[in-house]
């Protein structure tokens, strides 16, 4: 029993590390800086089926480098606020019907309680979309022994372009997406 | 005359007996469950022998089938009896498992398992679980060693079941010619990562529990793997990073400290994973006896040993300088001087790691990358190491412009097997110029012809390129035994169900080493016969194809700007020659060998 209310009082205390390192994210990470990291070609190619090439938009995905290493490097910065290990990723919408979503800029951790790897882009969680449509941070636990903290990103015109995926776990897996 | 012919002659013209059986096949005929060959072989022409023959030339394996065929089932046994101890001839029998197919629920026998004869069971194998089994087949694997004296050595083969002995008269011819010991092409098998092992292995994982990844176990699994390999004349290759340049542990020194302060702290893992393999003593148990690994992933990535905090700014250079001269230290101090050492990037943008592809660049933009990585090796390796460091790039879209632009920055290319056929004529520019070059592509799954694993091995000595990748050999799928995908990632299975704490062959890596091995022989006679000879002489009794046949013209394509292409206008200016694909039969590469074989009588 004491070792469960450690563990939940552990857990609370990690998520709000992650609310206050998204706070942070939501007021450092550039919204217009992060539209400009995909390339206009490729993010034009990103939703298209190519029914003799079913590697074409991957094989197309493309970025400016500048604005990538700029928004990592904050990314990074943000991740350093954390107590113990944690990613901070950035998650961008796609414009599709229904609403869909691209992990752009993933870290050295490859925690995600959201990207299934591989995926180039793929259907926007709802806690995504509520972050998107009201600008209220959000606490996820999906995946046992992970914590993700979701906030927005805007642009200058105040705008919310994308967010921010804060994310730990208990326990750290060494080998996991090593491959 | 050769094995096949012999097999041929003897034939029993089908194999459908009422009583147990013992009968043969040679290497390229796979048998079924059922004592017939199985659907992908059937074009070749042979069939079950009550006899076999074989011939081989020395420091070689030479091998076949053994088929026991019990169609009343029940209790069986086979021996396969010693050549004389005094020939230093051995036999290894592995019991062929019947992987059934998850798409046809079909069976095709890949995974060998290793058996010691007298090798007792049942009909039906009560853990292959294949219904109305009526015959078991073994491979057998026999080693001739370099100092067995030429000459005629006989042994047999013998089945026990329902009160009848069956036996089958084993005899071999040992020829003067020797295989050399360096194979003429490197064949290379690739990998990613180890987490696949704590699935592989359940009983070894769950035995070490939280300390799997740092146990002595662990250690001595995946140092097998490059064993089992080395033994069937290839290469392996595992990588240690991922996509977002996150490092396993055990595959680099552990790191210290940020900017001018980082340092390496602790070789501890990366010595008892690397140490028996870059010295050599992992293989000292091996019939080829003790000998570095011949090549290695750096676990260097635009995140490691330098952080991408840094990129572009002082504390990038200073940390990866004083890393890796860390490293080449290391490395010189301990002797490990003749293994290439690779600084190699895997990553793709498209996994949103890293802002340009180290992988298969494709925009050249991201050439300016490599470039600056070449500066940072040459600050923080000195001029002359022993230490052999390369750095190598796998291209495919933009090869041709690589080679010219980062002429001096890249100096081993591993280029996509397809492709690099437009770009042959290049190839000895960039070999003339020290460079390295190798090929790469697939693995045909077990439900092709039992030829297509020779077609590579073939091509890599046809275009003289050094080498070729299987891009992923230990991917066995889910349920490789009972709903396997054709094992078309794999070339190993776990040995984990049978009790075996290692990775069991495939009758696809033995035939793909036996090729090797000829190919290895055949080179020998460029001398007296020309190397061209040589390859026309080889691609013809092959597929009938001339030598020519192989090289790619050069298309259109090529001289347009690949940012614009995509896979299906690559795929439409390869060259789609059905010799290559639905016009290979099984037989292809046992005339080579028998072309192998007349040459190899010669030698005096």
């Amino acid at each position: 029993m004491r070792m469960v209310l450690f563990f939940v009082a552990a857990t609370a205390l990690c998520a709000q590390d992650l609310d206050r390192v998204a706070q942070v994210a939501s007021v450092m990470v550039d919204g217009d800086v992060c539209r400009r990291i995909q390339t206009p070609k490729s993010a034009e190619s990103l939703l298209k089926v190519d029914p003799r090439d079913p590697w074409r938009a991957s094989d197309d995905f493309d970025v400016n480098d500048g604005a990538f290493l700029q928004t990592k490097k904050t990314l990074m910065r943000l991740a350093r606020l954390c107590p113990a290990a944690c990613d901070v990723n950035l998650w961008m919408p796609v414009p599709a019907t229904p609403p869909r979503v691209q992990i752009l800029i993933r870290n050295v951790n490859e925690m995600s309680q959201f990207w299934r790897w591989g995926d180039l882009h793929q259907a926007m969680p709802e806690e995504m979309k509520s972050v998107i449509e009201k600008g209220e941070r959000v606490t996820v636990r999906r995946r046992p022994g992970m914590v993700s903290v979701l906030a927005p990103v805007y642009d200058s015109l105040g705008d919310i372009v994308g967010l921010v995926e804060v994310v730990s776990r208990a326990e750290r897996d060494s080998h996991e997406n090593v491959k | 005359m050769s094995c096949a012919s012999r097999f041929g002659l003897i034939s029993l013209l089908g194999v459908a007996c009422a009583a147990a059986d013992l009968t043969a096949f040679p290497e390229h005929l796979r048998p079924d469950p059922f004592g017939a060959i199985v659907e992908a072989d059937r074009n070749a022409a042979a069939s079950a022998t009550h006899a076999v023959e074989l011939e081989a030339a020395r420091g070689a394996y030479v091998s076949f089938h053994l088929t026991a065929s019990v169609p009343e089932g029940g209790v069986y046994r086979v021996l396969v009896k010693p050549f004389p101890q005094s020939s230093r001839i051995e036999a290894d029998v592995y019991r062929e498992w019947f992987h059934r197919l998850a798409a046809s629920g079909g069976y095709y026998p890949d995974a060998l398992v290793p058996v010691r004869t007298p090798y007792s069971s049942r009909m039906p194998e009560p853990d292959n679980l294949v219904p109305q089994q009526t015959a078991q087949a073994f491979w057998v694997d026999v080693w001739v060693p370099a100092m067995t004296a030429p000459g005629v050595y006989e042994t047999s083969a013998v089945l026990e079941a329902a009160g009848k002995t069956a036996s089958v008269p084993i005899r071999l011819t040992v020829l003067r010619a020797m295989v050399p010991e360096e194979d003429v092409v490197a064949i290379d098998h690739n990998s990613y990562g180890s987490s696949w092992l704590a699935v592989d292995y359940p009983t070894m994982r769950q035995r070490a529990g939280a300390g799997f990844y740092s146990s002595d176990d662990y250690f001595r699994l995946i140092q097998a793997y490059y064993r089992i390999f080395y033994e069937h004349r290839g290469v392996f290759h595992n990588l240690g990073y991922g996509h977002a340049g996150k490092v396993a542990p055990e595959y680099a020194p552990r790191l210290e400290g940020s900017g001018k302060a980082k340092h390496i702290a602790d070789w501890n893992l990366y010595d008892r994973h690397f140490g028996p393999l870059l010295d050599g003593s992992a293989f000292a148990s091996t019939r080829r006896g003790a000998r570095p690994i011949p090549y290695v992933y750096l676990p260097i990535n635009p995140e490691w040993p330098a952080s991408m905090l840094a990129w572009g700014e002082p504390g990038y250079e200073r940390e990866f300088v004083n890393v890796v001269s860390g490293m080449e230290k290391h490395f010189r101090e301990k002797g490990w001087t003749s293994t290439r050492f690779e600084l190699f990037f895997n990553h793709k943008k498209r996994y949103k790691g890293f802002p340009w592809d180290g992988d298969e660049v494709r925009f050249a933009r991201d050439y300016a990358y490599f470039t600056e990585y070449a500066r940072l090796m040459r600050l923080a390796v000195p001029e002359d190491t022993p230490v052999k460091f390369r750095f190598r790039a796998d291209v495919s879209w933009t090869m041709e412009r690589q080679f010219k632009e980062l002429a001096g920055v890249i100096n081993f290319w591993v280029c996509g097997g397809g492709m690099f056929g437009w770009y042959l004529d290049q190839s000895p520019e960039l070999k003339a110029r020290g460079d390295t070059v190798w090929i790469y592509g697939g693995t045909p799954p077990m439900t092709s012809p039992a030829s297509d694993v020779t077609v590579e091995v073939l091509r890599t000595w046809v275009w003289g390129v050094d080498g070729f990748v299987r891009w992923q050999t230990t991917a066995a799928g889910g349920d490789p035994w009972f709903k396997s995908d054709g094992g078309g990632e794999t070339f190993l299975y776990s040995g984990d169900r049978f009790g075996i704490a290692g990775p069991v062959a495939s009758l696809r890596l033995k035939l793909e080493r036996n090729a090797v091995q000829d190919l290895t022989l055949l080179d020998t006679f460029k001398r007296s016969k020309g190397t061209g000879t040589l390859r026309a002489e080889a691609a013809r009794r092959f597929n009938g194809t001339l030598a020519e046949d192989w090289h790619a013209p050069r298309p259109k394509l090529a001289d347009t700007n690949p940012e614009d292409w995509n896979n299906a206008d690559i795929g439409d200016a390869i060259p789609n020659n059905p010799k290559f694909g639905r016009g290979l039969d099984a037989a292809a590469w046992q005339r080579v060998h028998e072309y192998v074989l007349g040459l190899a009588r010669e030698v005096q």
